[in-house]
């Protein structure tokens, strides 16, 4: 990359020398983040497919713009259904990819066979009061896309995949989630073929809910294993709002975001 | 399954069974974690027969597929000081990483 040698800051230790006079051109550096050697195989293979003529630059970016558009919604639907449909739930439990079909979710999608690493064997995992389960990937981020969408970032992160498996609990209180010693904690590592989502208990106060308004309770996090579902937290619920102790003031006012 | 391969070759594990995860040198890939080599667990679920991931990883299709299984282990035989008694772990792995044990 090209740069005007006054701005190679790096080589002379001079990056905190702003106060001298700002009359020459004094662009910032772009922030550029280092490029993995997967994702520069990723870029070689796809280039060489359109070039190949296997599909198009605009049959990657619709395949793109699809994949990215799944949610976790699909996901809650299941959930739902299989609290008030017994019938449903022993289908989830004994055939989960047949399941998904009936809520309109095709595994099989795009491919035939499913995503290149999707693939169809999906275990929905049932709590119960004594046993709750937390899904993970230890070797990079397997996550049942057909249903939740993308995962998280905190998912594939090195640090939730080395230390959930280790210190469960701890983890867990770090989402706020405190279980009592005498419920199993069962981590479920998706290490290979199938891929895991949880089916938690039902919480207090939602009798008589329709399916459509316990779906709103079921989020994504809740189908990871790393939170608990309640009557009185939705996906969409505004988020708590903590104001800033010594707010960032511009001009003697505080700047909006600390109002 | 859409996408695996079927051997016809019999399961050797049944739900229920115990088994220890072999001490196997890794073959350029695997995806046998080092933290369950050589502890003991029980069979939680028969999945599927595919390849193995280490044939899988380079397109070796010809190679002989193998059944899959979900094993569970206790965390206080994971780890050492795990402090909780009831806590588990489930993992899977083809047949050739797995062997009974009658303890």
């Amino acid at each position: 990359m090209q740069q005007p040698h006054d701005h190679d800051h790096g080589d002379h230790g001079h990056e905190h020398d702003h106060g001298h006079d700002h009359g020459h051109d004094h662009r910032a550096a772009p922030m550029v983040e280092e490029i993995t050697d997967f994702e520069v195989l990723e870029i070689a293979v796809r280039e060489l497919a359109i070039e190949k003529g296997l599909f198009t630059a605009e049959d990657h970016r619709v395949f793109t713009e699809w994949a990215e558009q799944i949610g976790p919604a699909a996901g809650s639907r299941l959930v739902a259904k299989a609290w008030v449909d017994p019938a449903f739930k022993a289908r989830v439990l004994s055939d989960a990819v047949a399941a998904c079909a009936e809520i309109g979710v095709d595994w099989k999608e795009p491919t035939g066979s499913g995503t290149p690493s999707d693939y169809m064997n999906l275990r929905v995992l049932e709590d119960t009061p004594t046993l709750h389960h937390v899904i993970v990937c230890t070797l990079c981020s397997c996550y049942p896309r057909p249903l939740l969408g993308h995962s998280p970032y905190w998912y594939r992160s090195p640090n939730y995949r080395r230390r959930l498996v280790r210190w469960p609990r701890q983890v867990l209180t770090e989402f706020g989630l405190n279980l009592p010693s005498n419920v199993e904690i069962r981590v479920e590592d998706s290490n290979q073929k199938c891929r895991f989502m949880v089916l938690p208990l039902r919480p207090a106060g939602t009798d008589g809910w329709t399916e459509q308004r316990l779906a709103e309770i079921v989020t994504r996090d809740v189908m990871i294993g790393v939170a608990l579902p309640r009557a009185d937290r939705k996906s969409d619920d505004v988020r708590p709002v903590h104001k800033a102790r010594r707010p960032v003031e511009h001009a003697g006012q505080p700047v909006a975001a600390a109002q | 399954m859409e996408n695996t391969k079927a051997t016809g070759v019999p399961a050797r594990f049944n739900v229920g069974d115990r088994v220890r995860v072999k001490e196997l040198p890794n073959l350029f890939y695997t995806r046998t974690q080092m933290f369950v080599r050589g502890v003991s667990g029980t069979i939680a679920e028969r999945t599927y027969e595919d390849l193995i991931p280490e044939d899988d990883a380079w397109n070796r299709d010809s190679a002989q597929p193998e059944q899959f299984y979900i094993v569970r282990f206790r965390q206080k035989d994971l780890w050492e000081d795990y402090p909780f008694e009831g806590d588990t772990l489930q993992s899977e792995f083809p047949d050739r990483w797995l062997e009974p044990i009658s303890d």
